[in-house]
Order: structure tokens, then sequence, then C-alpha cells
């Protein structure tokens, strides 16, 4: 007997996971593509960068202040 | 007599300041174009004629008392049914949001109200301004007045079709992707993406916060340009907004093209992706044009489209996902299924995976800065294919990214599609002219010196009138 899960199995785990049951029993296609979209990994960063040295979106608290 | 169906917004400004022509004359003619030829382009999802009719009537008597409030006064627009207009609902084209009234205007219809232009109605759109054109909605699609089997372009899929098709001299739209300028590009008129910040999105129904402009469309860049002008500026109630004066689009707008240093990002359709050859043959002479013109003209590169796409498409997707979230869960079946499988894939983005998208464009504006550190401008294309049938959903979307707009939300700068001609069947051909943060002054010249040199903006699909409205409109 294998144990290991089908990837439909992992779908519908995923998709279960994020309140998704409704979407998944009416469309189950659509909910299966869109996964396999969403969990693509992205593409490759340029040369000389990479997720570590390339700063995200900084928080600024004093943006608030100045809102006001 | 001047044809008031494509009379342009500087001229019939000028001659309703001349008091030429009156506003309730221009409005009244288009309310009754839209009457009759509108159900063959579906562009309008309500027609504000009685509300179109009294503010043309206010501008008209202040003309006439000496009160002249500017380049819009009296002059007739239509907004996407995303922009909040007080006491009407902002559909966003969708099932979900029949019931919704909005309290306020948004900022810019208060700029227009402000600026006494005249509010024709509200204009179909790609559902929430993603998806694609559906046919399982309360409203049909928006139709292409070039051809109306073929799609119009979207998401502002109404603002572009009730242009092309004399309907209106001016229309709102809004761009996360491209969505100005995939139906300027596919209806042959001219829209522009501003730099993110110059236009608020205060009572605008966001998409994707961090990517959503605001853009105005019209048939000619000069057009164009006026529109950018009265919807600009700072909004304190939009944290977005930027505190820099807007710059003056107008007063170089037709100094020439001697001296620009344009870089053309060929390698996104040579290379990266495969292009209808229409296209890239019309952005090749486009290139010609300018150079001879007086630009000085460079092949450039930047990094793959199809990582300037991943980008887009991630943050797309998880920032949608999560205003979408609660009815995508709930009600999924009121979604037209061409959004919903846009919607979707956002429930699937990781964190980490959205946080690297984000770190991934600011590595991406990075190097487009460093690009355009010697260059005045870029050229690409807009749409690397010429647009499908409407019915044809596979071919939907198959089509839908292959773009090369998406790029210029990611840097947020400028980037406007003015028409570089037509296949031998009449589809419009288009390419985008970008530049740099607020660079739109450079943009906006650049544009127009090169379509009245080449005449290709402004042209008129053939709109066959019944014959009753022909004696009138």
């Amino acid at each position: 007997m294998n144990d290991t899960p089908t990837a439909s199995d992992t779908v519908r785990l995923l998709a279960e996971q994020q309140g998704l049951g409704k979407a998944l029993k009416l469309f189950p296609d659509g909910v299966k593509a869109a996964a396999e979209r969403g969990l693509r990994p992205l593409g490759e960063f340029p040369k000389g960068t990479t997720s570590l040295n390339s700063p995200a979106p900084i928080f600024d608290p004093a943006q608030f202040e100045r809102a006001k | 007599m001047t044809d008031l169906a494509y009379l342009g917004v500087a001229e019939g400004a000028a001659l309703i300041r001349a008091k030429r022509l009156s506003p309730v004359e221009w409005t009244r003619a288009l309310l009754d174009r839209i009457a009759a030829i509108d159900a063959d382009y579906n562009a309008f999802l309500v027609v504000t004629a009685e509300r179109a009719l009294a503010q043309a009537k206010t501008a008209e008597a202040e003309i006439a008392k000496g009160r002249w409030r500017g380049p819009m006064h009296g002059v007739p627009y239509a907004a996407k049914d995303i922009f909040d207009i007080e006491g009407m609902a902002t559909t966003c084209h969708s099932k979900i949001r029949m019931n919704h009234r909005a309290a306020a205007d948004a900022f810019v219809v208060k700029k227009l109200r402000d600026a006494g232009a005249v509010l024709l109605g509200k204009v179909a759109l790609h559902e929430f301004a993603t998806g694609g054109p559906a046919f399982d909605l309360p409203w049909p699609p928006a139709r292409n007045p070039w051809n109306r089997d073929l799609h119009p372009g979207g998401s502002s899929s109404g603002s572009g079709s009730a242009l092309a098709a004399g309907m209106t001299p001016a229309a709102l739209g809004t761009d996360t992707g491209g969505s100005v300028r995939n139906p300027a590009t596919c209806c042959g008129i001219v829209g522009m993406k501003p730099t993110y910040g110059a236009i608020s999105l205060a009572g605008v129904f966001p998409l994707t916060y961090s990517l959503d402009h605001v853009g105005p469309m019209t048939r000619t860049v000069e057009y164009n340009a006026i529109l950018f002008h009265a919807i600009a500026g700072h909004d304190p109630h939009d944290p977005t907004s930027t505190r820099r004066d807007t710059p003056d689009c107008l007063t170089e707008l037709k100094s020439g093209l001697k001296g620009p240093r344009i870089g053309v990002v060929e390698h996104f359709y040579t290379e990266d992706a495969a292009a209808d050859l229409d296209q890239v043959r019309a952005i090749g002479e486009a290139a010609g044009v300018l150079q001879r013109l007086g630009a000085h003209v460079k092949a450039i590169r930047l990094s793959p489209l199809s990582l300037w796409t991943d980008c887009n498409r991630t943050i797309h997707q998880a920032e949608s996902y999560a205003i979408h979230e609660k009815d995508v869960q709930e009600r999924p079946e009121d979604f037209a299924a061409l959004t919903r499988n846009r919607l979707l894939p956002g429930a699937f983005v990781s964190s980490a995976k959205y946080i690297k998208a984000q770190q991934l464009r600011a590595a991406l504006c990075r190097e487009f800065a460093e690009a355009m550190r010697d260059l005045d401008a870029v050229i690409t294309l807009s749409s690397l294919l010429l647009p499908c049938r409407i019915d044809d959903p596979a071919a939907i979307a198959k089509t839908y990214d292959q773009q090369c707009r998406l790029v210029f939300n990611v840097t947020g700068t400028p980037a406007i599609s003015v028409p570089t001609g037509f296949t031998a069947s009449g589809i419009p051909l288009a390419m985008q002219i970008a530049g740099r943060a607020f660079g739109e002054p450079m943009v906006y010249r650049i544009a127009q010196g090169y379509c009245e040199a080449t005449g290709f903006a402004g042209k008129r699909p053939p709109i066959r009138l019944p014959e009753r409205a022909a004696a009138r409109v």
C-alpha cells in the first residue's frame, strides 16, 4: 500500500486549507490550474542580485506622521 | 459643419470658450450617438444622460458669464465603472458589486467635476479590472469598433471602445498590468499610464495596490496630456499620492524630436517571446521615423520579459487575492470564469514568494533606472500579438500575458501606447513610449512628435450608423 499523496490530493488539501472547498467542488480544474500557477517558483533574479541583497520594501513609521 | 462625434478635447474646449459651440449641443450629440450605436459596441454600462445635460447647461451658463474653468470645461468624458461616483454603483462590471452605492466621488472624478467636465456615463471593463471579455456576467463585454469580432483589449475595454467609436472625446481608465494601454493598442487610440503616485487612486476599486495606476485615454496625444493635467495632483487621502508638482506636459509638447535619446527594447519581441510580424515591422518603422525626426535611437537590453512578467504576476496574484479572498471562498460561482481563473492562483502564492517578488521588483527598478541614465525614453511593443476573437476564451487566456506593458507597472514609470499603423485587414498596431519616473513631459513630447509625423492617431474605424440616426449624429 502506498501512502504517498497524489498531486491531486495535495491540491485538494492546499485548497481546503485556503477555504476553497466550494471552489474545488464547483470548479476542480480551475483550482488545480490555479495551484500550478500560484505554486510555480519565481524566476531567477538578475545577475549579481539575490533576494538577500535586494532590499525589501522598507517600512517607514514616519510616513504616518507626515500623512497627518 | 463640425463633426461632434470625433471632436477632440482641445478643439471642443476652444470652440466652447469662444462660444461657437454649446456644451449642451456637444453633449446631446454624443448622447444621441451612444443611443444610436452602442448596442453594437456595449461600451457603456450606464449612460448618465440627465446628469450630463445638467452639467453641460451649467458649463454653458458659467462660460456665458465669463467664468471659464479651464480646458475641460464643458468637455464630455466617460469613466470606467471602477471609479466611485457619489450615489451610483461602482459595479466593476461584476454581479458581486451590483448593489453597491458610492458615498463620495473618486478624487479624479471630483477633479473633473470641479474642472466643469461633463460625465456621459460609466463604461465597461473586464470584471474587477482583470479576467477578460466575459459572456457570463450581467452585462455583455465591450466590442472593438475596428472589428466587432475582435477583443477590444482590457481591462479598460469600454473606455477604448467608446473613444474609437466616437462616443466620447475622453475617458478614464486604470492600469495594473497594461489595462489602459491594451485597449488603446487594440482600439487605435492613445492611452497613458503615468508615474505611480502622479494620479490619486482614492475612490478607485483596487486590483493590486502596489501596481494600480489611473490613466487618461483619448484619441490624440495632446488631448491626453490635457486630461492628464486635469486629473493629476496631490491627494492627501491617498498615501501613494506624490507631493511633487505635476510636471508641465504641454509647454514643450510640440517642440520636436531633435535631441532625445531613445532606447529600443527589441529583445522583448525578437528574442524573449514570439511576436506578430506586423507589430514588429511597425515598431521598426517607428524607430526609423524617430531617427529621421532627429532622435538618437539605439537598441538596449533589460532583463528578459519573462522575469518582468513573473514579478508583475506574482504581486498581482497575491494582492488581488487578498482583496477578493472572501468572495472567492464563499461565492466563486458569481465571478466570470476568466476572472475566477485569474484570482484563484493568489490562494497558492506563499508569503516568501510574494516578498521575493517585491525584492525582485526593487532590483528590476534599479536596472531600469540604470539603463535610463543615458536615455530620455525607451520604446518597445505594447501587445506582442494582434487582438484575438472576443468569443474565444482559450485564445484570450493564451494571448493575455503576451505583452510588454506590465514592465512599466513594475517600474512605476510612465508609458504611453500610441498607434503605429494598421495591418492589411485594418487592425490597429501600436508601440509604447516609456520614460523616467515623473518624465511624462518627455514621453508626451516624443509621442506627439511621432504621431504628428505619421498621422496614425485619430484615425476612425468604419462605424455604420442606423439610417434614422445618421441624419442626426
